[in-house]
């Protein structure tokens, strides 16, 4: 493979007061790649993105954009790169033309075009000034910024928030348009909508307290994932009791009948169990929203696999 | 254009989803040898997902010989692809059969109640379809 665009190697920070926000992450996406990164209300996506961008200057460890430490790369290096961060800071008093300008400034491979293209198809007014735009279109203004530079890198930190599904969906299908492109982008992204990412991350991370805790191509996530569900005949002697499903990372017993969210390795991981006279198994595919889910649910321990790039 | 519906919250892989409607069209006859399917770039449009999930899914159809790659002209439905439509026909058709009974035995409906209600079933398509 050649270098990851996008790159963190034990990173992580403490903040004064010694809350720890993000806590020996690796993390490495390739050129190409749409990597998804999802977790829980505080488990440090933010942070870890504002590290990797240079805007945070990390205790421990590196963070690598197109090879380069952001917190101390040129100008040039910088307009390479684009992000649009959770709590938008636009110049409320320009227009997005101006806006738009001003960035054509900075970023070298500015699209002017593109951006009135983007402009049109999302709905912004071209000439009302950002402070007097909805919620949503200042949202939608600062991914045109981001997407009009023709970035190398894309870092998206949960774009999706306050937009209609509408809005959503043309931001999706903008991210594939800039995938299908030949200069080649590497993109991050985080959300909590997990929907979103079903439909095109390549890669998914899950972050828990600081720390990339399953990283894993989605459709493996997928694949090695099932609801296993056990029905227990009437026919079982008294007092039988069923073998632990090997695998599980959850189960729960309702009457007769066992479900468990099973990490699959090989479907013959369950032949003890289907051997067994009087006991049916039905295996059903699950959700990444129900793995996560699963995983962090109350009750659940936070670990499933761990995979690098 | 070749409609595929996908579902990207079933928690099966999107490729494998678009794989399994591009055999059943081959199967039913509504894609025929040569047909030319849509390019990845307006498919990954048209549904929303990555392209690399439909360059996944033309390669693996590549590889299983349902679809042939032309360099520059598209992908095409293979020669040899009608001939296997049976077996595949029969396969999908399970993959949807299994799961009318599993929830068929979880409600405890009888077998015999099973069959019947899918008899009539397609009784009363075919009725419709030559009432057309």
């Amino acid at each position: 493979m050649s270098d990851p665009a996008i790159e963190a190697h034990d990173l992580s920070k403490t903040f004064p007061g010694g809350v720890v926000a993000v806590n020996g992450l690796d993390l490495a996406v390739p050129r190409d790649c749409v990597y998804g990164l999802i977790g829980r209300n505080g488990a440090g996506k933010t942070t870890a993105i504002r590290m990797l961008m240079g805007l945070l200057r990390p205790n421990r460890g590196t963070a690598r954009l197109l090879g380069a430490d952001m917190w101390t790369a040129p100008r040039e290096q910088r307009a390479r790169v684009a992000y649009v961060s959770q709590a938008q800071q636009v110049h409320g008093w320009m227009t997005p033309e101006e806006l738009c300008h001003y960035a054509s400034h900075f970023y070298e491979r500015w699209d002017g075009p593109y951006a009135r293209d983007l402009a049109e198809r999302f709905g912004i007014p071209w000439q009302t000034q950002v402070g007097l735009l909805s919620g949503g279109e200042q949202r939608k203004a600062a991914i045109l910024l981001a997407f009009a530079a023709r970035p190398e890198v894309l870092l998206l930190d949960e774009p999706a928030a306050g937009l209609d599904p509408i809005a959503r969906r043309e931001l999706i299908d903008e991210i594939i348009d800039v995938l299908s492109r030949a200069e080649g982008c590497a993109v991050l992204f985080s959300t909590h909508i997990i929907s979103d990412l079903e439909r095109i991350a390549e890669y998914v991370g899950i972050m828990d307290r600081g720390r990339i805790v399953t990283s894993a191509r989605l459709e493996d996530l997928q694949s090695h994932t099932k609801r296993v569900q056990v029905i227990l005949g009437d026919t079982l002697p008294p007092g039988f009791k069923l073998p632990v499903i090997p695998g599980t990372i959850r189960s729960t017993v309702e009457g007769p009948v066992v479900t468990a969210v099973v990490r699959m390795d090989t479907e013959s991981q369950l032949d003890e169990i289907r051997r067994i006279p009087g006991v049916r198994v039905n295996v059903f595919p699950v959700g990444l929203e129900e793995i996560f889910i699963e995983l962090f649910g109350r009750g659940a321990r936070g670990e499933f696999m761990e995979e690098s790039l | 254009m070749l409609h595929l519906q996908i579902d990207p919250h079933s928690g099966v892989p999107v490729y494998r989803q678009m794989m399994d409607q591009v055999k059943y069209y081959v199967a039913s006859g509504a894609l025929r040898a040569g047909d030319l399917l849509p390019s990845i770039r307006e498919l990954a449009r048209a549904l929303s997902v990555n392209p690399t999930t439909v360059v996944k899914a033309y390669n693996e159809l590549q590889h299983e010989g349902v679809i042939e790659m032309k360099h520059g002209k598209g992908a095409f439905v293979a020669e040899a692809a009608e001939g296997m439509s049976a077996g595949e026909l029969e396969k999908a058709l399970r993959h949807l059969v299994r799961r009318l009974a599993v929830e068929a035995a979880q409600m405890g409906a009888a077998p015999e109640l099973v069959l019947r209600v899918v008899a009539e079933e397609l009784e009363s398509l075919n009725s419709e379809r030559s009432s057309d």
